[in-house]
């Protein structure tokens, strides 16, 4: 499946310490903040129920504000009694982070805040302290693996034709807060110069993966990773190594230049903002063909011609599609945007 | 003495439903190092994904114990700790709050665990023994393998290469290692004659999951298994490539090396995994019986499979190397862990390998159908000795192995243990080389 225009849900996963989130049914553009919290600091324990002699469960009926509200040094957390009062405080300025199951309560101080941005326009189907969900129509495109945080901005394509590289002497401070569209390649240098003009994401067919190693570290896998803070957002629509973008895929994008899109990482998909008839869709997937060397991903588009019982180099035996280059196994060639 | 005898030509086996299961990811919130090393061995024997491990030993806040949960995503939580298992809880009750929360699982000594279990209410808490025991390790076993079986009447491949190996065991009354390869995961069985035996499942693969080995195990640990010079970069690139075609086949000699690297630290990483958690891999390296399944065995050359065990497993004693046929063997072991099986069937013996010390030169005499054949192996050799019909080996002078019809033949390996690959490209290339052209590993790359 390549380009598809249709309804796609996005999960947006929360840090600890929400203040504020979206509800259910409210409707939410791409970049909207759908959720927002603080960042805390080391929590102190603060003794709750034993301090007030009561059973930890008799804690809440007590308590003067509630768990996660914000409080001044000073505030009377909890307190009970008339004439003798005993009264649970707040050492310093933070927020309850926790109640402990015996009766203690985790003060601690905030010392950042977080935003949660919606990567779809839409509306929120379903919110709670783990996640806001966000369901929404837009042109939608399949990636291979994704890198770093959700991205939103304005697509610009900066590449000729579907199998060019990106150029890095083609990357400038103009292109602040946008989504690059490269062709069939983009290496480390073009991702690492678009991150420091302040470019939101970089779309390529490829990336290499040492380059890719090299921007977000040696634990970088083919499926993907999610980061939060600052880090390029890299998309990679066909492979590792070397590739071209199918026609099919490449034209589109050509159209959709200067539309409002959106990286969700998680999921690898580009969403493009645009109307449904705003691109015409040819009626066969395209696929992508990884070499036989496993070296380099080739474009196929349209329908491809099977070849039963191909003796490859290497001894096995298996059924072989036939490309420019010679028969590559048919289990090499998987139709864009499949389940992998 | 090793005999390969009683094992006979594969017969048709019925279809099962086997699948490796939902992928499962584990946090471990253990006391301190043992009971981490028990939780560890508990996620190793279920084939789950180990997301996070904590100590209450290992100091962080509440908070920072709560974010490290809440980011893992985890499918399963294991709180193994007697001793500072309440913090722990603590951490499960803020991660997840009133919120969706996974399976949580506390295996603790009785009063810990009653504290834990009741710390955690409306977390619906499973209360286990602790997997120190074998009822308590095989009680968390079940529960997290039932997380990743997708129905009632699957059959989960790692649990049926487990039966398959203890039902071979017994069947042939020998000591068995059974290897499985596969995209997403790989299993190593152990089982003694009498058949007591574990298994060992991780997700790391030749396939969906190959990157998992790069970056767990370090791409140049991939690579100075590979006979040819290939660059860092563009074996990366080949391997993410593989990971993200997870049924691709190698069509190129040097595409089935990397494979063959690949599965060859897949190997070794579920090992070094065991002996981490306190298992002792020399009766597992000295096993009578080398089982091969998974995408191995079915590799077009016989040795190819025989070469990545030997590399990866470094066996110690005089072994019978078998190999699965088309997974005959993996479709039996799912029929023996539900009732009885006939598994002896479903194997090919491949060869007979005898890893010597490589102190000096010694005689050996292989006597097929053809007739005797003397050699004399030098300290760091690698010899193959093709066989026809009912084999004999003979080291100096005196009867190490018999063995029925063999595939390949008599292997002898004085390369020594373990296993040392010159650093050098220049160094390490030549060696390659030569034990794969002993062994007629790989084909030619075309001209």
């Amino acid at each position: 499946m390549g380009w598809r225009f249709g309804e796609s849900t996005v999960v947006h996963p929360l840090p600890i310490g929400v203040s504020r989130r979206a509800g259910e049914g409210e409707a939410v553009l791409a970049g909207d903040a759908i959720a927002t919290g603080t960042i805390y600091g080391t929590p102190v324990r603060l003794s709750g129920a034993r301090r007030l002699g009561l059973a930890p469960q008799d804690l809440a009926r007590v308590m003067r504000v509630a768990p996660g509200a914000e409080v001044e040094r000073g505030a009377i957390l909890a307190r009970t009694g008339r004439r003798f009062a005993r009264a649970v405080t707040a050492p310093f300025d933070g927020r309850i982070a926790h109640i402990r199951a015996d009766g203690d309560i985790e003060l601690a101080p905030i010392v950042d805040r977080w935003v949660v941005r919606a990567v779809i326009d839409g509306t929120v189907t379903s919110t709670s302290d783990l996640e806001v969900v966000v369901a929404g129509e837009a042109w939608c495109l399949q990636g291979v693996a994704a890198y770093g945080p959700d991205a939103i901005g304005d697509l610009a394509l900066l590449a000729d034709g579907p199998s060019d590289e990106i150029v890095p002497s083609r990357i400038d401070v103009t292109q602040r807060d946008r989504i690059l569209v490269g062709g069939g390649r983009s290496g480390p240098e073009a991702i690492a110069r678009a991150h420091a003009c302040g470019v939101a994401a970089v779309v390529a067919g490829a990336v290499p993966a040492a380059g890719l190693r090299a921007i977000f570290g040696d634990d970088v896998s083919a499926h993907g990773q999610v980061l939060r803070g600052d880090a390029p957002t890299v998309l990679c629509l066909a492979g590792f190594g070397t590739s071209a973008l199918p026609e099919s895929l490449y034209s589109p994008l050509r159209v959709f230049a200067g539309s409002r899109a959106a990286i969700h990482t998680a999921s690898a998909r580009l969403f493009v903002f645009a109307a449904s008839e705003a691109a015409a869709i040819p009626a066969t997937s395209p696929s992508l063909a990884l070499s036989t060397d496993w070296g380099a991903v080739r474009a196929l588009d349209g329908r491809v011609t099977i070849e039963p019982d191909v003796r490859f180099a290497s001894e096995v035996l298996a059924s072989g599609v036939a490309t420019e280059a010679g028969p590559v196994p048919a289990t090499n060639v998987l139709p864009v945007g499949a389940a992998r | 003495m090793t005999s390969a005898t009683g094992i006979v030509a594969p017969v048709e086996v019925d279809q099962s439903a086997i699948t490796i299961g939902t992928p499962v990811r584990l946090a471990l919130l253990a006391g301190d190092d043992a009971e981490l090393a028990m939780a560890r061995r508990v996620a190793l024997a279920s084939c789950a994904d180990v997301v996070l491990s904590l100590r209450a030993s290992g100091g962080g806040s509440l908070l920072e114990r709560a974010a490290a949960l809440r980011d893992a995503r985890a499918d399963a939580v294991l709180i193994a700790a007697g001793s500072g298992g309440d913090d722990l809880a603590e951490a499960v009750r803020l991660a997840y709050g009133d919120a969706a929360h996974p399976l949580i699982l506390v295996a603790a000594p009785d009063r810990a665990r009653e504290r834990q279990v009741a710390a955690l209410a409306g977390f619906d808490p499973q209360g286990v023994a602790p997997g120190t025991t074998d009822y308590g390790r095989d009680a968390l076993v079940a529960r997290v393998r039932a997380l990743r079986r997708p129905s009632g009447d699957a059959y989960l491949r790692d649990e049926s290469i487990e039966a398959a190996a203890r039902a071979l065991a017994i069947a042939t009354a020998r000591s068995l290692v059974l290897v499985d390869v596969e995209s997403e995961a790989t299993t190593l069985a152990f089982s003694a004659a009498d058949g007591t035996s574990f298994a060992a499942s991780a997700h790391v693969g030749i396939g969906a999951n190959a990157d998992r080995v790069v970056a767990r195990a370090g791409l140049d640990r991939v690579r100075r298994w590979v006979p040819r010079a290939v660059d860092g970069p563009a074996l990366l690139d080949r391997v993410f490539n593989r990971a993200r075609w997870p049924q691709a086949v190698p069509g190129t000699p040097l595409a089935l090396a990397i494979e063959m690297a690949i599965a060859r630290e897949c190997i070794a990483y579920v090992l070094a995994q065991l002996e981490a958690t306190g298992v002792d891999l020399a009766p597992l390296r000295a096993a009578k019986t080398i089982v091969c399944t998974g995408t191995p065995a079915g590799w077009p050359r016989p040795q190819q499979c025989v070469m990545t065990v030997l590399d990866a497993l470094a066996p110690t004693a005089v072994h019978a190397i078998v190999r699965d046929n088309g997974d005959a063997l993996v479709r039996a072991g799912a029929r023996a862990s539900r009732g009885s099986a006939d598994v002896l069937t479903t194997v090919r013996p491949v060869a007979i390998v005898a890893a010597m010390p490589p102190r000096r030169s010694f005689d050996v005499t292989v006597t097929d159908a053809s007739g005797a054949v003397d050699t004399r192996v030098t300290r760091g050799a690698l010899v193959l000795v093709p066989t026809h019909g009912a084999v004999e080996l003979r080291v100096n002078g005196t009867l190490e192995a018999t063995a029925s019809e063999l595939e390949l033949g008599v292997i002898i390996d004085a390369r020594g243990r373990p296993l040392v690959l010159p650093a050098r490209d220049a160094e390490r290339l030549p060696a390659l080389a030569r034990w794969t052209t002993a062994l007629s590993v790989l084909p030619q790359d075309p001209v």
